[in-house]
């Protein structure tokens, strides 16, 4: 399923947890700068999947991986890839907002300064420019050095997005990133994904297919470990080819 | 348990079928009144019209409410479009039949002419067209609409010949004017049954299948 467009790509990609066999086969393309929604019902490894792309799977113990894949054409399990350079450059955002017990300002500038920026005209800008692309900064630009703790919770996921965004990633790899916030907040982060899409490549994983409808352009349906069919978003709930997709975005299981 | 959804979209179709086969009992009961002369059963089919409506509105109703509280997806949604669609299709088909039952009185005074021409066939056959689609949508297979195209180019040339046999009588004799425009106008509400019958048609092949096709 190679594209032209894609940035991405899993090539028979699959994965085992010990003895269990969490991905199977998988080969798909992300293209760039469209967002990719993954769904199927819990346990088909759509989270599993999104992890390998960033290499998360690698801290825990007995993976095993087959197949592989390539980001801009790279493989990234190649010895000569360095991890932490990958991570940089393709972000992850959690279920649940998981900020720094520390300032606004920290949380954001946590990322560049790791990376070797010091300077601190250098830092308030890319504070500012982040907090700006994650449509936190009106809400919080006159309190940048209270406790990040103190934001509400869709506050705090915008803001681990704008800490991912400060590194400048290319792909953004969000794992149910509304799943713990009110519709509301919900609807500001959906918002937010369309703006991304800009600039970044994102792949989200989502239980909630009317969000996949809403914010993605293409969609993965995901079954037991298998990649049942890939394509974009209104053929996916208009007409999907398989019966299986079918079935479970007209509810009848998952 | 019973999945509250699945027996909304369950009843949606059955009131979709209810009307398809109170519509059509209003075209083919109109067509009898005007076969027989019976301007009291045309009165009947007249007065139909009213629960016609209701129920066209109750699907309607029905259709986005369903769309407004489950939000359907793929197969699901196309059952729903396919309903509304076909709501209107078979609603235009119920009044065409209240259309030629308020022509029966006027006709009924004197034997009709030329026995009333290929327009009892043409209805048998318009019927016929509906019920078929209305199979097809019942049991969600293709088969009995597989022929419709073909069933619609018989019915556009039985009004075209209803047109010219009428025509003649009313060159013949200018007393035939008045009661052979009825009967063109028939013959062309026949024809528009027949469209509408493969409107449902297509409807019911995208329901089934996702694919979009053309009939006739």
């Amino acid at each position: 399923m190679q594209r032209d467009d894609s940035i991405l790509t899993a090539d028979h990609v699959s994965l085992y947890y010990g003895e269990n066999q969490a991905l199977r086969d998988i080969s798909l393309s992300i293209p760039q700068n469209q967002v990719t929604a993954l769904i199927g019902p819990s346990g088909c490894g759509k989270s599993t999947l999104l992890r390998c792309f960033n290499r998360l799977t690698d801290l825990v113990e007995n993976v095993r991986l087959e197949g592989r894949i390539f980001f801009e054409g790279l493989d990234i399990h190649d010895p000569d890839c360095d991890v932490v350079e990958l991570r940089k450059r393709i972000g992850m955002v959690f279920q649940r907002p998981n900020p720094f017990p520390s300032s606004i300002y920290n949380n954001i500038a946590y990322g560049p300064r790791v990376h070797g920026i010091h300077n601190k005209k250098m830092l308030d800008t890319i504070v500012r420019e982040s907090l700006e692309a994650a449509a936190l900064w009106d809400e919080v630009a006159d309190r940048l050095h209270d406790s990040a703790m103190g934001l509400s919770g869709g506050q705090q996921q915008r803001l681990c997005i704008a800490r991912t965004l400060a590194v400048e990633p290319e792909i953004i790899l969000m794992d149910e990133p509304c799943s713990a916030l009110d519709p509301i907040a919900t609807s500001k982060i959906e918002n937010l994904i369309n703006d991304l899409k800009e600039h970044y490549t994102v792949v989200i994983v989502t239980h909630n297919m009317q969000q996949a409808a809403r914010v993605s352009d293409f969609v993965g349906f995901m079954y037991l470990g298998q990649l049942i069919e890939f394509g974009p978003t209104a053929r996916i709930f208009k007409n999907p080819q398989e019966e299986l997709t079918n079935n479970y975005v007209t509810g009848r299981f998952g | 348990m019973v999945n509250k959804y699945r027996e909304e979209l369950k009843d949606l179709k059955d009131l979709v079928q209810e009307q398809g086969a109170f519509a059509c009992g209003m075209l083919s009961s109109a067509m009898t009144a005007l076969q027989d002369q019976d301007p009291e059963l045309a009165g009947q089919v007249y007065a139909q019209r009213v629960e016609l409506a209701e129920r066209n509105l109750a699907i309607e109703e029905a259709a986005l409410r369903l769309i407004a509280l489950y939000q359907p997806m793929a197969r699901d949604l196309r059952a729903i479009v396919c309903a509304l669609r076909m709501n209107f299709a078979l609603f235009r088909i119920g009044r065409y039949g209240k259309d030629i039952a308020k022509l029966v009185e006027g006709l009924s005074g004197e034997p009709h002419i030329g026995n009333l021409m290929n327009l009892p066939h043409m209805g048998n056959l318009v019927c016929t067209m509906i019920n078929d689609a209305l199979t097809a949508y019942r049991t969600e297979d293709i088969k009995p609409i597989e022929g419709m195209s073909h069933r619609d180019d018989v019915v556009d040339e039985l009004r075209y010949a209803i047109f010219r046999e009428s025509v003649t009588y009313m060159t013949e004799d200018p007393r035939n004017i008045t009661r052979c425009i009825d009967y063109v106008m028939i013959a062309r509400y026949l024809e528009r049954c027949g469209d509408y019958a493969c409107d449902i048609a297509e409807q019911v092949c995208y329901m089934v299948t996702g694919e979009r096709v053309e009939v006739k």
